[in-house]
């Protein structure tokens, strides 16, 4: 016996109900678990531009799609929705029982009964929406990420993190610091300094200082670093600073013959580019921890600038070989020699151009001079490579008498002017850290003027490159300004 | 005769009985059917009541309905199982022979009120534990049939604890439900004294046959159960016991042991007739609600913490009948599933 058309019809429209509440309810999980995405999509629309919201939306509209398809495509058993029915209905069980029983093969005579009492009573029912609308969990969230949503769409784009990959070579990491100084706090570049003093010279800076004469031995390392920094703009005005550093400037500007080779900046020489990159590499570490395929990446761009007229191809294959054979230390050799092959070609290159001339002369009298000793008379060697800066090797100052030092290095005198009498505090111009509470103990204002005025007058009087005016000029609008 | 027409019958002849015995109980409605449930269902019935509630009075009125022989045994202490089976004799013949016969006692009746149960020893309770299952008894090696239909309605008084001897359970477990008599309301008692001291007597007719009841006990047992249906049922059982592992905490706690599958064939068998007596050819969750209490509450054993707390085994199973239909009902959610 088959159950009757009436309580078949009303299981089919009970179990399209079921369908179409499961639609809504896995719609609307759907719906939220997409919000997420888009979200996160929204948060992220200053790399999509105006494309965000729409792909957003679009992820919204397939979640709620997906999640309508699962709620669709389950199955409705046929007993649960006549049990349903009998709930809503009130039909006590008639509609399952007879369901169920009208197709056993034990059915008892009062099955047909059943199933001719439950249609009659099912054909008394008036059609009505019995299952209830069940909001899954998530909607109760569900605003939390709308407003989010909303509130992304309509707010500007967030600042995305650079994409650039960070630099790990080691001059890289010199080039941050210097970014960062600007901004920094003046303790943290007091302790940088301090680092820096108690480096060992590097290749490039015994180079910048083997150019200077002997006649400007007092004079400390990188001109050009000395242009560039313009971390005094960024601090607080320190007068003592100013006085260790900012008359070192002013009396390095009327030496026209030192300025830098700008020319030959880090970034146009490949010597030096290939010389951090390995250090970078090398740093502290010994062969067998050095990363092969590191060792293997520089290798193969020092490969890369050899053919362009190098003569270190050779050290540089030579250290492939090596590399490839599981032979690191070997392979450091190799790259080492074509480094000193690069520095001396590099150098040999350079030997001809305009501003070293003049310098190599000095710095071969320089050499000569060193050969007599210390002490005394203009041919003193103040230390090649050597600064003004504590810490910088040996003291640049002359060595003996007071008087002698001083007409020795006339440049080492203190600012013009008297000191004032009585009780005096000291304190050390070469502390590190954060300067105290106190107030400065000179006329900040009162001596810029005559500084400014003696570099006017310098690079009027001076041949300093019109290029550099502007420069030197900004940092001390940028003094000023404090 | 067709089924619906049977099953009209069975509701028009159920109606007609409760009214008979209506005419001399007042109120107690609930208690009439379901002791008349427990008729028709072929099970025994334990009335629980103080005295003077009409327990004795309900039964006596139900045989003076019914064309069977009734019995009536008050139980004491010197009851003797002899006493309620009978015992072999020695008679004597026209012959002037001596030989044994068999006396029967009052069992061999079909409707036996056991009055007082709980007074009769545990020894003369037992007497009652086979003709209660099996609707015979043996004496002398010989096993003699009740009369059909057999149907034992016992009483006992809660209160009176002192010379009384608690039934056991496996004879508790012989009764298909257990019925407790309530005081009656207001409006009642006045109807009980308006009806019983007047000069005038309630004639109770006789309305249905014992050939009668047997065919309904048979048209009962047709009635078709839903899957679903049968399932309340043997988890409400299950619920009961506290070793199940998804018995409900408040079983676990107060519940020593639960209902035996009597307990389950009990629910159905009276959700059978209850459906059937409602004109209703099926038994629904509500049937099985509505008996869970006097279907249950006599093979619940409640453990130490459960006496000394008070639990009532009716809130006690109520609770357990909420829970069992409120997992169901959760579990067979075909929305979510």
């Amino acid at each position: 016996m088959t159950p009757d058309a009436a309580l078949d019809r009303l299981v089919r429209r009970v179990s399209a109900q079921v369908r179409w509440r499961r639609v809504e309810h896995y719609a609307l999980r759907g719906f939220f678990w997409a919000s997420l995405p888009a979200v996160a999509l929204l948060a992220l629309k200053g790399g999509l531009g105006a494309l965000a919201p729409s792909v957003a939306g679009a992820l919204l509209v397939t979640g709620a799609l997906l999640g309508a398809i699962w709620g669709g495509l389950k199955r409705t058993n046929r007993a649960d929705a006549a049990r349903l029915a009998d709930r809503a209905f009130g039909l006590e069980d008639r509609v399952a029982t007879a369901l169920e029983w009208a197709q056993r093969p034990d059915r008892t005579p009062l099955v047909d009964s059943l199933v001719a009492d439950a249609t009659a009573r099912v054909e008394q029912i008036q059609p009505r929406h019995i299952v209830r609308r069940i909001l899954p969990r998530e909607a109760r969230f569900l605003p939390v990420p709308m407003v989010i949503a909303l509130a992304l769409t309509l707010a500007p784009a967030l600042p995305l993190p650079s994409p650039r990959l960070p630099d790990f070579s080691s001059g890289g990491q010199e080039e941050d610091k210097e970014q960062r100084g600007g901004s920094g706090s003046l303790e943290e570049r007091s302790k940088a300094e301090a680092r820096e003093r108690l480096r060992p010279p590097t290749f490039e800076e015994r180079e910048f200082q083997a150019r200077s004469g002997a006649s400007t031995a007092s004079t400390a390392g990188d001109l050009s670093a000395v242009f560039k920094d313009t971390s005094l703009s960024s601090q607080r005005p320190d007068f003592n600073s100013f006085l260790k550093r900012g008359d070192e400037r002013l009396k390095l500007l009327e030496q026209v013959d030192r300025l830098p080779d700008l020319a030959s900046d880090f970034t146009t020489s490949q010597y030096k580019m290939v010389f951090r990159k390995s250090k970078a590499l090398t740093g502290g570490l010994r062969p067998d921890q050095i990363s092969p395929q590191k060792l293997k990446e520089l290798l193969e761009e020092m490969e890369r600038l050899g053919r362009k007229g190098g003569n270190w191809q050779g050290d540089v294959g030579e250290g492939m070989e090596a590399l490839e054979g599981g032979q690191t230390d070997r392979a450091m050799e190799a790259m080492q020699k074509a480094l000193d092959k690069m520095r001396a070609q590099e150098e040999a290159s350079r030997s001809g151009k305009g501003l070293r001339g003049g310098r190599d002369n000095e710095r071969g009298g320089g050499r000569g001079d060193r050969r007599g000793g210390e002490g005394g008379g203009e041919g003193e060697d103040f230390g090649e490579g050597e600064g003004l800066l504590p810490g910088k090797g040996k003291s640049p100052s002359p060595k003996g008498e007071a008087s002698r030092r001083l007409q020795a290095n006339p440049y080492d005198v203190g600012v013009e002017g008297e000191s004032r009498r009585g009780r005096k505090d000291g304190f050390d111009t070469n502390m590190t850290g954060r300067g105290g509470p106190m107030a400065s103990r000179l006329h900040y204002l009162g001596v810029i003027g005559q500084y400014r005025k003696l570099m006017e007058d310098a690079i009027t009087r001076e041949a300093v490159p019109r290029d550099y005016h502007t420069q030197i000029k900004d940092y001390f609008q940028a003094l000023d300004e404090r | 005769m067709t089924d619906d027409g049977r099953v009209r019958e069975f509701v028009t002849a159920f109606e007609g009985l409760r009214a008979e015995v209506e005419k001399v109980i007042v109120g107690h409605r609930e208690i009439i059917n379901h002791v008349l449930m427990g008729m028709f269902a072929g099970g025994h019935v334990l009335l629980e009541g103080v005295p003077g509630l009409g327990k004795t009075l309900l039964v006596k009125t139900l045989s003076e309905s019914l064309e069977l022989s009734f019995s009536r045994i008050q139980f004491t202490p010197d009851l003797m199982p002899a006493d309620i089976i009978g015992t072999n004799i020695i008679v004597e013949d026209a012959d002037g022979r001596k030989h044994f016969q068999f006396q029967q006692g009052p069992l061999f009746a079909h409707i036996v009120l056991a009055d007082e149960i709980n007074r009769a020893t545990p020894k003369t309770q037992s007497a009652l534990l086979e003709g209660m299952q099996e609707a015979s008894v043996t004496v002398g090696g010989v096993s003699r049939p009740l009369p059909a239909p057999f149907f034992v309605l016992a009483t006992q008084n809660p209160i009176e604890m002192e010379g009384t001897y608690p039934l056991p359970e496996a004879q508790l477990d012989r009764f298909l439900l257990k019925l407790r008599v309530r005081y009656p309301a207001i409006e009642e008692l006045n109807a009980i004294i308006d009806r019983t001291t007047q000069s005038r007597q309630v004639a109770v007719e006789r309305v249905m046959s014992g050939a009668k009841v047997l065919s309904y006990r048979e048209l009962i047992r047709e009635v078709p159960v839903a899957a679903h249906v049968r399932d309340f049922a043997s988890g409400i059982v299950m619920a009961t016991h506290p070793q199940w592992a998804d018995a409900p905490d408040v079983t676990r706690r107060f519940v020593r042991y639960g209902a035996s599958p009597r307990g389950a064939q009990a629910l159905i068998l009276a959700g059978k007739v209850r459906a059937l007596a409602e004109g209703r050819f099926n038994v629904s969750a509500d049937d099985l609600k509505t008996l869970a209490a006097p279907a249950l509450r006599h093979r619940v054993i409640l453990n130490f913490e459960g006496e000394a707390e008070g639990i009532d085994v009716d809130t006690l199973i109520s609770q357990i009948v909420d829970g069992v239909e409120a997992s169901t009902t959760q579990a067979r959610e075909p929305f979510v599933r």
